[in-house]
């Protein structure tokens, strides 16, 4: 033991030392594996075009998760992605909904915010007036519409009936002429995701099944619709030399907030606390007389704004509290319908999963997804579950997400991308969205 | 020279050392050494080391100094490409010391003030983690009374009573989203006063080789009606607790040194430590009002830490002095339960130092110490944070002594 030694291995830790400063962590390497993200468009319903709150604005449309799988896709040679955007001078775009306080009991305050980007109505013959939004006419990657169906893509009509199409479109309603199908597909695109078929199922379930006209569309059309839709896409729009892509299954949505916060029991204890005799909450089935609801039945979400239930109609008799004054159809998806909506869900999903096969293309399974989330999972730290408002996942209507619930969505589409093409588009961090906002 | 520092790499994962939020920076020659320290009466950081060594202290001191810790974590979430840093964040635990007593008799006294317990990680307000921590300080300031008993020449006993001072403040977001889109966070901060002792042997042998056996008693740091401040959306405000109490537990920690002296220039010193981490299962918070939060448990389950180290000091000059030291260590938290608060893996550590003697009695001692923390891929059971991560730190040290 010499000190020389010494000496020489004490410059032996700092060289050591020197050569490692800050500590360094294996990233992945960039790779888009056999994809090409050179223009990556998203097809789709409100799911993709980041309605929240029960409207489309500006705030909504930052957080649409194609938007966030678009600036992920950049980092592997994707090209700009650009959303229709509301202008910064009409943010609150068709209106929203807004938490504004709580009750004493507890219930919350949800007020409407107005709309800034409807700028008149049109007629449209045979069909009425529609609303007119402030159009975008700018380079488009985000297809979404809000409510629209799969079995509308190929309506040449449709442009003049849904506002958020005919804002994209360059003709006032009614003068569109031009199918969801063809104007997705008028302009090469590399890759695409397709989320559509939600609106097939869901306004029946949302009205209470109420609606005649919101009856599922036919299985067997579906099917037709949706191999069409997919053997389209991936010949990569006129002039394009084909595309590969990812599509998604239809949630649950009798597991979202609007079917599961409004519940029998809550309803009997709120009446209970004053009318302790009461038992039976009274439902106008869809079919047949009116009945003591059970808990195979499902309550709507706006039963519980609407405030009605116990008060006396005309001749005295307790709104829901009585089969004479039952709730109405509008507001209960009873046991029978319930299982329609689960059936065409079912179906459709199975029509999904088989052309997503089929042709090759990625799937998240977005209904396993929200069954999972909506469950209650803990994710970096943060409690998710389908609980209305307090859950983080679901957004004020109950049914379109929270910017957190769109990150986790983002999240599984990248995954399954880069699983089925070998690609390494990075995640997005979930923890950087919002939940619902609280005052 | 390079079979040696061959031999010294060879031996580094046989080597351990403790982990999580103990600190090991209680004497500046001893850090220089590796941490090794237990089984040799160096100097007045014996008091620490092992206060049965401290009747064999050949002159009385006092001394002081510090250690400044650059630690800088890294993680990077599964599936993400980006790495995140911790930001700079210096904490200089202290050390000091004072022995005295005639060096003649059996009986000697000993103080010592040092920081056995601490950390600062320093995480971006708005990290990927941010819902399980964003920031921890933690520090416990041990105060130490000693007495040391030579009980013949070559066998002394020694006993130290501990006062702890110790302080938290931990922050993290809270996955409510406030009216201006960004998260809600919540505060615990709070301070303890705790006791634990501090006891050893020393043992000089025929053969010429030193042993010291100690043994540092568990210190729980029990918090009691520290700030809860939670920044909430004011309409929940009413429901969120204002105060919390929690017990952290500052584990025993078992040693047994050896010290050799191949030349009247040269000491070799090689320590193992058992660290009784098991005793930490969980990290509980309990509120005062738990309308909106119910108390928290978070699981922890560490296992015992098991330690060895080795340093040397050779004699370059009659003033200069020459250490170097390294060690190894296994981590006490298991797969799954390791957090962004602590995040802890085996690590390996290389120190070295030097000794000034100024005069007779001032001398100076500088330490630099080097620990690599291994990356770890861990998925957390609690919160699911999933990812990579890596720690390296850098600690220069220094003391000053006055020996009589």
């Amino acid at each position: 033991m010499n000190s020389k030694f010494i000496f020489r291995s004490i410059l032996a830790v700092a060289v050591v030392t020197a050569a490692s400063c800050k500590p360094e962590l294996k990233t992945i390497t960039p790779s888009k594996g056999s994809a090409d993200f050179t223009r990556y468009i998203a097809v789709g319903n409100s799911l993709t075009s980041g309605f929240a709150d029960g409207g489309l604005y500006l705030e909504g449309q930052q957080n649409a998760f194609p938007l966030m799988i678009g600036t992920q896709m950049q980092t592997v040679g994707g090209g700009t992605f650009s959303m229709p955007f509301f202008n910064a001078n009409q943010a609150d775009g068709s209106g929203y909904k807004k938490l504004s306080s709580f009750t004493a009991t507890g219930d919350p305050v949800i007020v409407d915010v107005p709309a800034q980007a409807a700028i008149g109505t049109a007629n449209v013959p045979g069909f009425g007036t529609v609303p007119l939004f402030t159009k975008y006419a700018g380079d488009l990657n985000n297809y979404g519409v809000p409510g629209i169906r799969l079995n509308n893509i190929t309506l040449t009509y449709y442009g003049n009936l849904n506002p958020y199409f005919e804002r994209l479109l360059p003709n006032t309603s009614p003068a569109n002429t031009t199918s969801y199908l063809s104007f997705v597909n008028a302009k090469p695109f590399t890759f695409f995701s397709m989320w559509l078929g939600n609106n097939d199922v869901l306004g029946y379930a949302t009205g209470g099944a109420a609606v005649a006209a919101d009856f599922p569309t036919d299985k067997a059309l579906f099917t037709q619709l949706y191999n069409l839709a997919a053997s389209t896409m991936i010949k990569g729009g006129a002039g394009g030399t084909g595309a590969k892509g990812v599509v998604a299954t239809i949630p649950d949505v009798l597991s979202t907030p609007y079917f599961t916060t409004v519940t029998l029991k809550a309803l009997l204890t709120a009446v209970q606390a004053s009318a302790p005799t009461v038992q039976a909450i009274f439902i106008q089935p869809g079919t047949g007389a009116p009945r003591p609801a059970t808990a195979e039945d499902y309550f709507l979400l706006p039963l519980k704004a609407a405030n009605l239930i116990g008060k006396p109609n005309g001749a005295g008799l307790p709104y829901g509290l009585h089969p004479g004054n039952p709730v109405e159809s509008k507001y209960v998806l009873d046991k029978a319908e319930a299982a329609v909506v689960a059936d065409y869900t079912n179906s459709y999903n199975a029509t999904i999963k088989s052309v997503a096969a089929a042709n090759g293309l990625a799937l998240v399974d977005a209904n396993a997804l929200l069954k999972v989330y909506g469950a209650g999972k803990v994710v970096n730290g943060a409690a998710v579950s389908g609980a209305y408002i307090t859950g983080n996942l679901f957004s004020l209507d109950g049914i379109h997400l929270t910017p957190f619930g769109y990150a986790i969505v983002a999240n599984e589409f990248i995954k399954s991308i880069n699983s089925q093409y070998g690609s390494s588009i990075p995640t997005v961090d979930v923890t950087k969205y919002r939940g619902v906002k609280f005052p | 020279m390079k079979k040696i520092l061959l031999s010294f790499l060879l031996a580094v994962p046989i080597l351990g050392y403790s982990q999580s939020y103990q600190v090991n920076l209680q004497g500046q020659k001893q850090t220089a050494m590796g941490g090794a320290g237990t089984g040799v009466a160096l100097d007045e950081a014996a008091v620490f080391f092992n206060p049965g060594a401290v009747s064999f202290l050949k002159k009385n001191g006092v001394q002081a100094g510090g250690s400044a810790i650059f630690l800088k974590a890294a993680f990077k979430e599964n599936g993400s490409n980006i790495t995140e840093y911790t930001k700079d964040k210096l904490t200089v635990p202290p050390a000091a010391y004072a022995v005295f007593g005639n060096p003649n008799n059996r009986l000697r006294f000993g103080l010592g003030v040092y920081v056995p317990f601490g950390g600062a990680v320093h995480w971006d307000p708005n990290w990927t983690g941010k819902y399980t921590v964003t920031s921890l300080d933690l520090q416990a300031i041990f105060v130490q009374p000693t007495l040391s008993y030579k009980i013949t020449d070559h066998i002394g006993i020694g006993a130290g009573f501990v006062y702890s001072n110790g302080k938290v403040d931990l922050k993290r977001g809270i996955p409510l989203t406030l009216n201006d889109g960004t998260s809600a966070t919540a505060q615990l901060k709070g301070h303890s006063h705790d006791f634990g002792w501090n006891a050893g042997i020393y043992v000089e042998t025929i053969s010429g080789v030193t042993i010291g056996v100690t043994h540092r008693s568990q210190v729980t740091a029990q918090v009691k009606d520290g700030d809860a401040i939670f920044k909430v959306p004011q309409a929940l405000q009413d429901g969120f607790p204002t105060k919390f109490n929690a017990n952290l537990p500052l584990p025993a920690t078992s040693s047994i040194g050896l010290g050799f002296y191949p030349s009247s220039k040269t000491i070799i010193a090689v320590d193992a430590n058992w660290v009784h981490w098991s005793k930490y299962k969980v990290l509980a918070f309990d509120y005062n009002n738990n309308s909106r939060i119910p108390n928290t448990s978070s699981p922890r389950n560490y296992h015992d830490g098991g330690a060895v180290r080795v340093g040397i000091q050779n004699m370059a000059t009659e003033r200069l002095a020459l250490r170097l030291g390294a060690a190894y260590a296994f981590t006490p938290v298991g797969k799954g339960y390791v957090t962004p608060e602590v995040p802890d893996a085996n690590r390996i550590l290389l120190s070295a130092g030097l000794g000034y003697k100024a005069s007779e009695r001032f001398s100076i001692d500088l330490s630099f110490l080097y620990e690599n923390i291994k990356s770890r891929n861990e998925t957390n059971i609690e919160t699911n944070l999933s990812g990579d991560f890596k720690t390296v730190a850098y600690i220069p040290g220094i003391a000053l002594s006055y020996k009589w």
